[in-house]
């Protein structure tokens, strides 16, 4: 077998301003394996994984491929070297088809014109023999997630990538579409490809690396084969101390008797197509209501009908209280002005006073960061500036601190760090604790089972399925049927 | 009324009419296509209808006088993808600049040279070609060259734009730069490409109104330049149905023209307001939503 890397990365750093976001990287990739890349939100695994694709250049240190020094300008010189690379935001035109995506930049032509019949060709080979089957002549924009990542795949077997990066290739996959994925990469393995994989989901690693790489705070902390594989030791490394500990089971039965939000038989139409197709949904005081499903299955369309942000078409919605908390799932576009600061964020949702002195300010941020535990460079800094956890938890104590008994959180830890998680998963549980009605959404699976009451499944605008936690409490020996019903349910697929 | 305005020689009067409106709404196509805004359309029709008549007037020699109005066309759009692209500075701002500054340095020069702030003395068009100007009824409009152009241009476009290799990283810049950088694609190269070929085609626009004019005067390009933006934006980016809409601009134009000549009574003021009133209500009304490119506007 071959023993000599294929990658080499040697002291690599990356600086943007005075924050390191790589320093002094340096470890190697076999060839023909797959290597995870794991650390938290903000670790440096897809800053250098950009080098490696030419996106961005170090400050200092060398990339060897096979040996040979090279120095990427632009991912054109990064293809032209069989690296292909998928990103966690998929790279796709949604005005273009399918195939018009996968060919652009290497296209067939005659003189100039395009010969996408001599690429079609070529496509429907590779379709067949990876079994990822997408209608090439469908806009991206009509199509669904899964389907969006098998166009990215195509676009990397048509350049005969050999080297293929995956950023976070799972996060938008229901659990059934992520075996589906790891069948296809350990086929890209058995061909000879070397795989560059990264993630944070544990189970992951533990199903396909060959080796692993934990990075924290842009530095490599921790290196491991397969065969001394540790989850409990890998998720150490990648947090480093971890700073809130919490006891998930803390929770009285403080149920009310009447529902706080009920939702009946709501329909809601959006342009053409139906988003929501007779939604029955009921959220008690004292309850944590998950609704999981993979995204854009209607989701979004109840929060914002629940909010008042859009109007049904019909059904009913019936609230107890006026007034409602709402972390959005966006917190950059719509949860906050992020050029504001602290205080001018959080006086965004007082309704109270009509003038606002520099003092207001100041004191209502200073408030907020000491009870929430806001880490910022400066207490007048514009929240862009903190990183994405400590933004949330702005967001979490301006809604808190309003006191309304409902509460919708919507990707509440999304691309938040673990430290902060905990964090926040403390305080939606304080606020159940405290008779509050919860609805969360989330496609986090693991972030609904420990913290839900009961959870609906949602799709296809239908809450088809419901759980209550004594089905998926971790004490229960029906647990692991009961988990696999749930990812039946998230793809539309009836349980036994 | 009507059938002594609706005549033979009245459509005639809409095809040249659509000629400089079309060329303007292609150019700002190309342009758009590839995410830069460019409402300087105007200005490269003023820039390049007074550079065709300096030209010609020096030089007695309308092809020179063609040839320079594009070269000076070009060497503005440089400019042009310059603050745009290379330094990222607001599309609309640098769109106003040359804006006001075509029109300001037209009338400056025109001071210069032709001691006149109003026009300057006349000078030949360019020659209307062999054969095709013989033949009988439409010889007028077969005969020109750049007439000719513009309506194979709305082939030729749509050819460029969806059928070629070079259409498609256009396009592809205009509605996911990242995405087509990720994919090897120069994007800045291909910004710059439909920016250059916007100034050319805006450029032939306000060559052919100084070469059917017969001489440049202040004012002469009128809001075509804008109006050729209207038109792209009635007709969704797409060269087919730009082509509708600048015959339905061109339609009225001429209709206006015919009405005042025809002393109606209606009040000329009240005619020249139609092609904007028509505007207005067919994005209102007739349209629907339009969707420029994803990207349009942004820089990178």
């Amino acid at each position: 077998m071959n023993t000599s890397p294929i990658i080499e990365f040697k002291n690599i750093s990356k600086k943007f301003g005075d924050f390191f976001a790589n320093e002094e990287i340096t470890f190697s990739i076999l060839p023909n394996t797959v290597h995870s890349l794991i650390g938290e939100n903000g670790a440096g695994k897809t800053t250098l994984m950009k080098i490696l694709f030419g996106i961005y250049k170090q400050d200092s240190g060398h990339i060897y491929i096979n040996g040979n020094p090279v120095s990427f300008k632009n991912p054109l010189d990064a293809i032209m070297n069989n690296i292909g690379m998928v990103h966690q935001h998929f790279e796709l035109i949604d005005d273009f088809t399918a195939l018009e995506n996968i060919v652009l930049g290497d296209e067939e032509s005659d003189y100039g014109f395009l010969n996408l019949n001599k690429s079609r060709k070529v496509l429907i080979d590779i379709i067949a023999k990876y079994n990822l089957g997408i209608n090439l002549d469908e806009k991206v924009c009509n199509i669904s997630i899964s389907e969006k990542q098998k166009i990215e795949l195509l676009k990397l077997l048509y350049r005969k990538s050999e080297i293929l990066i995956f950023d976070e290739p799972t996060a938008v996959l229901s659990p059934i579409e992520v075996e589906e994925f790891f069948k296809i990469i350990r086929k890209f393995k058995e061909e000879g490809k070397t795989i560059l994989l990264i993630t944070h989901k544990l189970n992951e690693i533990k199903e396909l690396s060959d080796s692993v790489t934990v990075l924290r705070k842009g530095k490599v902390v921790y290196e491991v084969g397969s065969d001394a594989l540790d989850i409990s030791v890998l998720s150490r490394e990648i947090v480093g101390e971890l700073e809130t500990v919490i006891d998930l089971n803390i929770r009285g039965d403080v149920k009310s008797e009447e529902p706080y939000i009920e939702l009946n038989n709501i329909v809601y139409k959006h342009e053409k197509a139906s988003a929501l197709n007779g939604v029955n949904l009921s959220v008690y005081g004292g309850q944590i209501y998950s609704i999981c499903g993979v995204e854009g299955n209607g989701q979004s369309e109840i929060v914002d009908l629940i909010a008042g942000i859009t109007r049904k078409s019909s059904g009913s919605i019936q609230m107890k209280y006026d007034g409602i908390s709402l972390v959005p799932d966006d917190r950059l576009e719509k949860g906050m002005v992020k050029e504001f600061n602290t205080g001018e964020n959080v006086l965004l949702r007082n309704n109270k006073s009509k003038y606002i002195s520099s003092s207001k300010i100041y004191d209502t941020a200073k408030a907020v960061v000491d009870k929430y535990d806001v880490r910022l460079p400066a207490l007048n800094a514009p929240l862009e500036s903190l990183s994405g956890g400590n933004q949330q938890k702005v967001i979490f104590g301006r809604e808190i601190e309003l006191d309304n008994n409902i509460m919708v959180f919507v990707h509440p830890t999304r691309g938040v760090d673990i430290n902060a998680t905990a964090y926040i998963h403390k305080i939606i549980l304080e606020q159940r604790n405290k008779g509050k009605a919860v609805l969360l959404v989330t496609s986090d699976l693991d972030e609904a089972l420990k913290l839900s009451d009961k959870i609906g499944i949602i799709y296809k605008g239908l809450i088809g399925k419901e759980f209550t936690r004594n089905e998926f409490d971790e004490s229960t020996d029906k647990r692991n049927r009961v988990l696999q019903n749930i990812g039946k349910a998230m793809i539309g697929v009836n349980s036994d | 009324m009507l059938e002594s305005i609706i005549t033979y020689s009245f459509f005639m009067q809409v095809f040249r009419m659509f000629t400089p409106y079309y060329l303007g709404a292609s150019a700002a196509t190309f342009s758009e296509r590839s995410g830069v805004v460019n409402i300087a359309i105007e200005g490269f029709m003023i820039i390049s209808a007074f550079s065709y008549a300096a030209i010609t007037i020096a030089t007695q020699n309308p092809y020179l006088g063609l040839i320079g109005g594009l070269i000076i066309g070009i060497l503005f759009s440089l400019f042009f993808s310059l603050f745009t692209i290379k330094l990222k500075i607001n599309q609309i701002v640098i769109g106003v600049g040359f804006n006001l500054l075509m029109a300001g340095l037209a009338k400056f020069l025109m001071l210069l040279f032709f001691h006149s702030s109003s026009n300057t003395p006349g000078y030949p068009h360019i020659p209307r070609l062999p054969f095709l100007k013989s033949i009988p009824m439409i010889g007028d409009l077969t005969g020109d060259s750049i007439i000719i152009f513009a309506l194979l241009l709305v082939f030729i476009s749509q050819t460029v734009l969806f059928k070629t290799r070079f259409g498609l990283r256009l396009r592809s810049v205009g509605e996911n730069p990242e995405a087509a950088e990720t994919l090897g694609i120069k994007v800045r190269l291909y910004k710059s490409g439909g920016v250059i070929i916007c100034g050319l085609l805006a450029s032939l626009g306000g060559i052919w109104l100084a070469s059917n004019q017969g001489s440049f005067s202040d004012g002469m390009v009128a809001g075509r330049g804008y109006i050729a933006i209207a038109a792209m934006i009635i007709g969704k980016w797409k060269p087919m149905n730009i082509f509708f809409a600048c015959l339905m601009f061109a339609f009225f134009e001429s209709l206006e023209i015919a009405l005042q000549i025809s002393g109606s009574g209606i009040p000329s003021q009240f005619v020249q307001m139609l092609p904007y009133l028509i505007t207005i209500l067919v994005l209102i009304g007739f349209v629907g939503k339009t969707k420029p490119p994803a990207a349009d506007g942004i820089p990178y």
